[in-house]
């Protein structure tokens, strides 16, 4: 490591590192941005031998998009909002209350329920998702949005989260508000929610991208496939348009676009909520 | 504090306590009961334990097994240090550091299909790396349809993919240790790399600790890549547990076996998570105190 031990040369090694990383991270997504904007019989062009051209936007085309929508994509982006919006809405409803609960209350065996809680969440959904399709099954909604909706409404992490956050909330809060005739649930919401801001921000995040990123879990409960969301949609493209590169990549683009643009202003939230999961390590 | 309002309370937590019943906790006691159960000919004959028997001794299964683990065995260890690596730059206070910040939160965004889709057209024999192999005078490699290189080429996909999500945790560990430990190591002489074996990684052994489980946690039960890219070819090379599972029940209408399989699959990351815990955690501490 001698060469290393002048600043300058450290420096130059740390810069050398740092753009080779950045480069790998980049320069498939601007590829495939690229591409997805350019005819689909140019998307190979320029590879062979290989030309730096193989990195612009020409000649610039906006088929690709066009032909996405014509195919119905749009129906599944909404499809997927339609989920992702609804499971959050009640995840944080349903979580926020069972936090408020553990967080205030003192009942029987409440920290063997919690206990529970926080191994359920150690268990990935992936894990689940084979014998979750007898459940519902058993239910009836094979095929139906509210096997995409209902099972991932209670999440083990959103209460965890909101029970964290609403503990450390002063008690003489609840019970001056108590003194003065006001519900519990009502402190809960004119109290709690407006303090608990950030934390709504990191459980509702956390419950848009986990139905915004499922594959497994749609593509076992939709086996007729008329309802699609995104992920499998875009599986099933790949499939069905095998050699319309530029229409893939333009699906591709389309389905990281939205979390993109969600955590790029939220990232603050996004990355506290996942270290809240962190603490119980 | 001093009344109970055990309707309150009861209501309050129904919904969640019902779903997380409901849909986490009863779906692992049907598997382990649809697992002893078979379906023959339209009807569902109890079997007793023939579903894990028929497994052990069946060489499609084991040769399975032998690709999760090794799967799991390099991606593992691979994503852990790279992430590590990547903390590492993410936290130096140097010019232009914001803007190599945010390029490395990106692939957060990007979920493992859509980095499926364009890692796989990359992949291509006339894609681009092979365009860019080509520069170097590399014959085109056929990533994804040779059983040498496809379950690498999935490891690298879901790599690139994996390492921004682990170093976020990696960061709060970094953060967590005090500025001072270094400096004082620095005056006292240690080289960075001394640095990094003697102090960062002692310290940041809990945090390694967590991502460790969890990585594995998801790497065990990894579907979609295998799913979008291979079907568990060429010749078996990629076919995951996972997979196998999802062919049993899914594609030729086994349950028992694929139950099976998620039970065995599950215990199996169970029995390594705890072995982990023991021997980075309780041995670790055993070791410190020494």
């Amino acid at each position: 490591m001698k060469h290393l031990s002048t600043p300058l040369a450290r420096k130059i090694a740390l810069y050398v590192a740092l753009t080779l990383t950045a480069f790998l991270f980049v320069l498939p997504l601007w590829w495939a941005i690229i591409s997805s904007f350019r005819p689909n019989d140019a998307i190979f062009r320029d590879l062979f031998p290989f030309s730096l051209r193989a990195f612009l936007p020409e000649p610039f085309s906006l088929d690709a998009y066009v032909g996405i929508f014509q195919r119905g994509f749009g129906g599944i982006i909404w499809n997927t909002l339609l989920v992702s919006g609804l499971t959050m809405i009640f995840g944080l409803v349903v979580n926020g209350l069972a936090g408020f609960a553990f967080a205030i209350f003192d009942f029987p065996a409440k920290n063997t329920i919690l206990a529970v809680i926080v191994v359920s969440f150690m268990l990935p959904f992936e894990a689940i998702a084979m014998p979750l399709y007898g459940v519902v099954q058993q239910l009836g909604w094979i095929d139906r949005v509210a096997a995409l909706v209902v099972p991932s409404i209670a999440n083990g992490l959103a209460v965890f989260l909101f029970y964290q956050f609403f503990r450390q909330v002063p008690k003489d809060y609840y019970e001056a508000a108590r003194l003065e005739g006001a519900s519990p649930l009502r402190i809960l919401w004119s109290v709690y929610v407006p303090l608990s801001m950030p934390t709504c921000i990191s459980a509702g995040l956390m419950l848009f991208i986990f139905q915004w990123e499922a594959f497994l879990w749609p593509l076992l409960a939709m086996p007729a496939q008329e309802f699609k969301v995104i992920q499998v949609g875009m599986a099933s493209f790949q499939e069905q348009y095998t050699t319309a590169w530029n229409e893939l990549f333009g699906v591709a683009v389309i389905t990281a676009l939205i979390p993109i643009v969600l955590l790029l202003p939220l990232q603050r939230y996004y990355v506290q909520g996942l270290a809240g999961s962190g603490l119980k390590g | 504090m001093r009344k109970h309002p055990y309707l309150l309370i009861f209501m309050a937590l129904l919904p969640a306590l019902l779903g997380l019943a409901l849909f986490r906790v009863y779906p692992i006691v049907l598997a382990l009961f649809e697992s002893l159960f078979s379906t023959y000919r339209g009807d569902r004959l109890f079997v007793g334990l023939e579903n894990y028997d028929l497994l052990l001794r069946d060489s499609g299964f084991w040769q399975s097994l032998k690709v999760t683990l090794w799967f799991n065995l390099i991606i593992n260890p691979l994503q852990i240090a790279l992430a590590l690596l990547l903390a590492i730059m993410f936290v130096q206070k140097v010019r232009f550091i914001g803007l190599f910040r945010f390029l490395f939160l990106i692939p957060i965004g990007v979920s493992l299909p859509v980095a499926v889709i364009i890692w796989r057209i990359m992949l291509l024999p006339d894609g681009l790396v092979n365009g860019f192999l080509g520069t170097l005078g590399v014959e085109p490699l056929r990533f994804l349809t040779s059983p040498d290189l496809a379950l690498y080429a999935i490891i690298a996909i879901a790599t690139w993919k994996g390492i921004s999500y682990w170093m976020i945790f990696i960061i709060g560990g970094l953060q967590n240790i005090s500025p001072e430990i270094h400096e004082a190591a620095r005056l006292e002489g240690a080289s960075a790399w001394q640095r990094l074996w003697m102090i960062t990684l002692p310290l940041l052994k809990p945090t390694l600790l967590f991502v460790l489980v969890a990585d594995v946690t998801i790497n065990f039960l990894l579907f979609a890549p295998v799913f979008m890219l291979t079907n568990g070819g060429p010749r078996g090379s990629t076919n995951v547990l996972m997979y196998e599972a999802y062919k049993s029940g899914f594609v030729f209408g086994d349950m028992g076996r694929a139950m099976a399989i998620v039970v065995i699959l599950v215990a199996l990351l169970l029995v390594i998570v705890g072995l982990q815990f023991w021997l980075l955690s309780g041995r670790g501490k055993g070791r410190a105190a020494q």
